[in-house]
């Protein structure tokens, strides 16, 4: 198949890849946040300090991040066939990259969330805040914009890994490179598969600093 | 004598523990009166920045208690201790206003803590703004503003709540002179129209000598000596007080000769007179200027100065009425 027969394909499989990428990178977030701040709040110079959860959470984040993302796909693929029901395919690729990303913007929340000010919260404390109103009126809004710059940063950490998946069953861009570029040699087809993913790396990216600059009060 | 606001009881604060313990505070007693404004002056590392930190327990003391307006706040809970700091406001060196809320919705921040509706706290945010002066900057992201403007949103957000007690950390060592000089003025104002009680604490004696009605020198994590300003400033009976009266310089040279030598400090509040002219045209005997280093500050000398004086006792002690009568402070250089 010449590149113009490819088109079809290639416009299904983008569309497969955008979908995982965000839906997993929702997820992934839905979970982080709460993981990151967490980590946040209960660190020894926290707010509400708790050396044990900070521990036990930590160690997780960190086992969790230290696997690479081809073994994780392959060693939760019972856990994928559970929850999705087969392991194969784009929506199933969301699991392993939901375990994979959550430690992943967990940390980088935690980061995000550690740029706050110290004095800033000092200041809310001795206003009476409590350590939820903190977090929610002072941590998260203050580290917004940071946060912006991270999810631009995650998200294409997350299309990466999910072009990965393509290697063992998963759908998307990284498939077709697989299938195509790489088991039949097409090198044309290779070259095309890294131009839209260099594309839409650049894309997310620059959205991403658009509405960082955009939100962010300290400028201007 | 008006009644206690704060007082304070064998508070001692010790940081880490075993050898590598470090005394922060040591037996501090203290009883700061309504509506007075209190100074606390030391040099940096002296305990002072930890002793306004433990009047509202963002640092709890080690031992002794922190009663402020007759409640004792190292016995309460989390929650009350909460509610007690809402009477308490603070404003600080580097002002801490959250940098992605405009001016207004700083100032709504500890309304919106203690439940006031939206409403409510806008207009009693407006009414603040008006009183510090920055009417016009409602919208103004933190970022737009100059540091003055800064420490202004801060007092206005400290004051929201009606709190009895404003403490300011170190509130206006960040900024410049003259800026120093709106801001504290702004802080007299409060005091005198809100009968907010004052608690200053700095390392300029400027400052304590502009607003405060008595001060208290902390050094080496004890308090050193107590009085108001005229008692501590014209007469500093300790050590600390005198380094901090007359701070030494690197070229302290050694002088000789018969006369004493008299080191004299101008700390803003003299004019552009002749002083020392005009204290040797009085006395009829002249002075030797051993050292100087003085400037003007809007308008106010600032510095000090060596004179050695006269052998004559008789016209020393001219000279030195003189001094008093000028409001000049002075120590005998040794």
């Amino acid at each position: 198949m010449n590149i113009v027969e490819m088109i079809p394909i290639i416009v299904k499989e983008l569309w497969a890849t955008i979908y995982m990428t965000l839906a997993s990178t929702l997820a992934s977030y839905i979970l982080g946040i709460p993981l990151g701040l967490i980590l946040v709040v209960t660190d020894s110079d926290g707010i509400h300090p708790n050396p044990a959860v900070n521990r036990v959470l930590g160690g997780i984040v960190n086992a969790l991040r230290s696997v690479p993302f081809i073994i994780l796909t392959v060693a939760v693929i019972p856990v994928t066939r559970f929850i999705v029901g087969t392991s194969i395919g784009s929506t199933a690729t969301i699991v392993p990259l939901v375990i994979a990303a959550t430690p992943y913007i967990a940390r980088m929340v935690e980061s995000s969330v550690k740029e706050v000010d110290r004095g800033v919260i000092e200041a809310s404390l001795s206003m009476g805040a409590s350590p939820l109103q903190v977090v929610l009126k002072v941590l998260l809004p203050e580290a917004k914009p940071s946060m912006i710059i991270g999810a631009a940063i995650a998200t294409t950490t997350i299309l990466g890994y999910s072009a990965m998946a393509g290697f063992v069953g998963g759908g998307g861009l990284g498939a077709i490179a697989i299938n195509y570029g790489y088991y039949r040699n097409q090198t044309g087809i290779m070259i095309v598969m890294i131009i839209l993913l260099v594309l839409i790396v650049q894309i997310i990216q620059e959205i991403g600093n658009i509405i960082a600059r955009k939100t962010d009060k300290r400028i201007r | 004598m008006a009644e206690s606001i704060i007082k304070i009881e064998g508070l001692t604060k010790t940081f880490g523990s075993g050898a590598t313990a470090v005394t922060a505070l040591d037996n501090i007693n203290l009883d700061i009166r309504q509506g007075e404004i209190f100074g606390i002056i030391g040099l940096s590392g002296a305990g002072k920045s930890t002793l306004v930190r433990c009047m509202n327990l963002l640092e709890r003391p080690t031992e002794g208690k922190v009663i402020v307006d007759g409640m004792d706040l190292t016995a309460l809970h989390e929650k009350e201790l909460r509610q007690a700091r809402q009477a308490i406001g603070m404003i600080f060196q580097s002002f801490n206003l959250l940098m992605q809320r405009t001016a207004l919705d700083n100032i709504c921040f500890p309304l919106e803590l203690a439940g006031v509706s939206r409403k409510a706290a806008r207009e009693r945010a407006r009414e603040l703004l008006r009183i510090v002066g920055l009417e016009d900057k409602e919208k103004a992201y933190p970022a737009q503003l100059s540091g003055g403007q800064q420490q202004r949103v801060a007092i206005a957000r400290a004051l929201a709540t009606n709190p009895k007690v404003l403490l300011c950390d170190e509130a206006t060592s960040a900024l410049d002179p003259t800026t120093t000089l709106s801001i504290l003025e702004l802080l007299k104002r409060l005091n005198r129209d809100l009968g907010v009680t004052v608690v200053v604490i700095t390392h300029e004696m400027k400052v304590v000598e502009q607003i405060c009605h008595r001060v208290v020198v902390i050094d080496n994590s004890r308090i050193q000596e107590i009085g108001t300003i005229e008692e501590v400033f014209r007469r500093p009976k300790t050590e600390a007080a005198r380094k901090l009266v007359f701070p030494q310089t690197e070229h302290t040279v050694k002088f000789s000769g018969k006369g004493k030598f008299l080191r004299l400090a101008f700390n803003g509040n003299t004019t552009d007179r002749p002083i020392i002219a005009e204290m040797v045209l009085k006395c009829g005997a002249p002075v030797n200027i051993a050292f100087a280093d003085t400037k003007v500050i809007d308008g106010r000398m600032v510095g000090h100065m060596i004179l050695q004086m006269p052998e004559e006792p008789e016209i020393v002690r001219k000279m030195l009425s003189y001094l008093d009568s000028q409001n000049i402070i002075y120590v005998e250089e040794r």
